[in-house]
């Protein structure tokens, strides 16, 4: 995937220059603006891949900010990062219009994972009735899964899981993107009941092979290799 | 509402029977008061008519007598009210007159009464003796007043109808201006975010309704202040502590960055988990506040999929439990929709399962119910909870007995205490229940 164009609306300096280093390391551009107004103006000026919406700014909430791009016709996938790690401030943020919500302190991987995953969803990423990653193949239609041409039996869940894997190989995926998409849940159980799924569909995945297929990245999600 | 169940449709309803009651009771009195001046005036007729021929017997003797009765007889009266008349002797010798009996009245004491004339009429009779030898009964056909009466009929069906109408249309107007100033204050009541854009608050004004609706407006302006501020310190609390936190987490990923040995990079490890435990412990106290704070308050609850919900819950459970060496079974009833909040609902029930997880020995089986109600019922086969213990589990920072130093039992204590809190919020009770084979928590709604 190419550099990706991300304006960052936030007052917080340290986790500003933070941000700005994570997105530079993978080759994206950031545009950092340190104030809602300020924020509001670049976001109807230019066109961006992605908007990271602080919620709490100095001059402005950021749930205020986003109803105002919506009302615009700003389309832009935003992805609002905020202290407010409530439940209720979740579903609030979503429900004002974020495509995505993710609470202080963060991971660096899974704050890019997730920018990631809004930007494909955004431009609309094809489906093909196989996908092929590496030593794996998925065919959608007959739900049937493969590696290296040996066929994986798995439960009509663990296929669900291994698809969602497959659309987003080599990315890291959050364990909030799986419970939202796989499981339809929009809240986080914050225990270890993802991990144990995640470990059931592993060792299928990696059962008689030597390579491993899923990579655990810590405190963030996991990443499917392309086990050959 | 349904309109049956409406005061206004009931204040209406009656308002309607009372001018029907009112319009039927008055009619009959006025026919009873008619009835009663045609009896008094027929018998007063009897008795100057009796006079008359008494005087015409005085004066003429009764050969007179016997041809005025025939003359009098002879002539019908225009008011239909038709004379009868009956002279004879103590020993039933008739003299004259169209009556041939002599009924039931004593003409020695000039005894009054009503008498049947043949089978249908009735009429006003007075006797008298005139002389010893002669006897004198006098009767008038009841005046039957079937014109009158008919009209009085009329009169109270046309304008009964035309007051029952009016007093209907009256009271549907004022029941309906009623109804939508009382819909105004359930308004505010039940959507307590829209007073803030009302144009106009309600004052205080004319009436008692005005009265309570500016009370009302009043009471929610303060709660929603109240609210606001509780809001805005638990938010300014999480984000003064988050961020030096991030600050701090920043520079433990910048110090893993620089590749320390094992044992650092371990600490450094551990320092990070440590910094999100206290953020997700930070996150459960602030919902737990905000589930109290909004004790009650529908205002933002939306229909919920319990059955879907509960079954996803526990197919995402399955594999924790099959890994913990326990059995989750699960009895959904599909199509159980209730109002609330999906995800504070679905962390309720997390709390529930990870307890019984976290609690129930290799081998147990938990088993979730959800049935009519909504009542969820989440059981277990462990250890269960001591009688004593089973409100005070609810409480914060209460651990089970077998957590203490917290060794492979991880958690801060606060799971149930906002799966109670949650539980509140949508107006529903997290009860531990008497249980001989475990645990058994329920969820169901609040007792009306």
């Amino acid at each position: 995937m190419d550099g990706l164009n991300i304006l960052y609306i936030e007052d917080d300096a340290h986790t500003a220059t933070q941000v700005r280093d994570i997105a530079l390391s993978r080759g994206d551009h950031l545009h950092w603006e340190s104030d809602g107004a300020s924020g509001l103006r670049k976001a109807g000026q230019e066109k961006f891949d992605v908007i990271i919406l602080d919620r709490m700014l100095g001059d402005f909430d950021g749930l205020k900010i986003l109803s105002r791009l919506r009302e615009s016709g700003v389309d832009t996938p935003v992805l609002m990062l905020s202290a407010l790690g409530r439940t209720s401030d979740r579903a609030e943020g979503l429900d004002a219009g974020a495509d995505d919500y993710l609470g202080k302190p963060f991971e660096a991987a899974e704050l890019m994972a997730r920018v990631n995953a809004l930007h494909r969803r955004a431009s609309g990423s094809v489906h093909s009735a196989v996908i092929l990653y590496g030593a794996f193949e998925c065919h959608l239609k007959a739900r049937t899964a493969f590696r290296e041409n040996r066929h994986l039996a798995l439960s009509p869940r663990e296929f669900e899981l291994f698809h969602y894997f497959m659309e987003n190989a080599g990315e890291v995926v959050t364990r909030e993107m799986l419970l939202r998409d796989v499981w339809n849940m929009s809240f986080d159980p914050q225990t270890n009941v993802v991990d144990v799924n995640i470990g059931r569909l592993r060792r299928k995945l990696e059962d008689g092979f030597a390579t491993p297929a899923l990579e655990t990245v810590w405190g963030t999600g996991f990443r499917l290799l392309a086990g050959n | 509402m349904s309109p049956a169940r409406s005061i206004f449709s009931r204040f209406v309803v009656a308002a309607i029977l009372l001018a029907t009651v009112t319009v039927l009771g008055l009619w009959l009195v006025t026919e009873r008061t008619i009835d009663a001046a045609l009896n008094e005036s027929g018998r007063e007729a009897v008795d100057v008519d009796l006079a008359g021929l008494a005087d015409i017997y005085a004066s003429g003797g009764e050969i007179d007598l016997v041809q005025r009765i025939e003359d009098r007889l002879a002539l019908r009266p225009a008011d239909g009210s038709a004379p009868h008349y009956l002279l004879m002797r103590p020993d039933g010798v008739r003299l004259a007159g169209d009556l041939e009996v002599w009924p039931d009245l004593d003409a020695a004491i000039s005894e009054r009464g009503t008498i049947a004339i043949g089978h249908r009429s009735r009429a006003h009779a007075r006797s008298t003796r005139l002389a010893p030898d002669a006897w004198l009964l006098v009767a008038h056909e009841v005046d039957p007043a079937t014109a009158l009466k008919g009209g009085v009929r009329t009169v109270f069906l046309v304008g009964g109808s035309i007051l029952v109408l009016v007093v209907a249309m009256l009271g549907k107007l004022s029941a309906d201006r009623l109804k939508r100033r009382i819909a105004r204050i359930n308004r505010l009541l039940s959507h307590p975010d829209e007073l803030a854009s009302m144009p106009e608050l309600p004052r205080q004004g004319r009436d008692e309704i005005d009265e309570l609706a500016a009370n009302s407006a009043q009471a929610i302006l303060r709660i929603r202040g109240l609210l606001e501020a509780h809001r805005d310190t638990t938010d300014r609390l999480a984000h003064e502590i988050r961020t030096p936190l991030t600050h701090l987490d920043a520079r433990l990923v910048k110090a893993l960055e620089t590749r320390p040995d094992e044992q650092v990079t371990a600490r450094l490890t551990e320092a990070r988990g440590e910094i999100r435990r206290l953020v997700g412990m930070l996150e459960s106290l602030l919902d737990i506040a905000w589930s109290k704070a909004r004790f009650s308050d529908r205002s933002t609850l939306e229909p919920v999929d319990m059955s879907a919900l509960v079954t996803n819950m526990c197919e995402l459970y399955a594999d924790s439990a099959e890994d913990a060496g326990l059995s989750l079974e699960w009895d959904v009833k599909p199509g159980i929709v209730m109002d609330g909040e999906e995800a504070q609902l679905g962390r309720l029930l997390a709390n529930l399962l990870d307890n019984a997880l976290k609690y129930v020995p290799t081998g147990g089986t938990v088993r979730v119910t959800l049935h009519d109600g909504p009542v969820l019922v989440v059981a277990d086969d462990g250890p269960g909870i001591a009688e004593a213990d089973r409100s005070r589990i609810f409480e914060r920072f209460q651990r089970g007995p077998d957590a203490e130093g917290g060794e492979g039992r991880p958690g801060a204590g606060l799971g149930l205490a906002l799966a109670s809190a949650i539980a509140q919020r949508h107006s529903m009770v997290l009860e531990c229940l008497p249980s001989e084979t475990g645990a058994m928590f329920q969820l169901r709604r609040e007792a009306p």
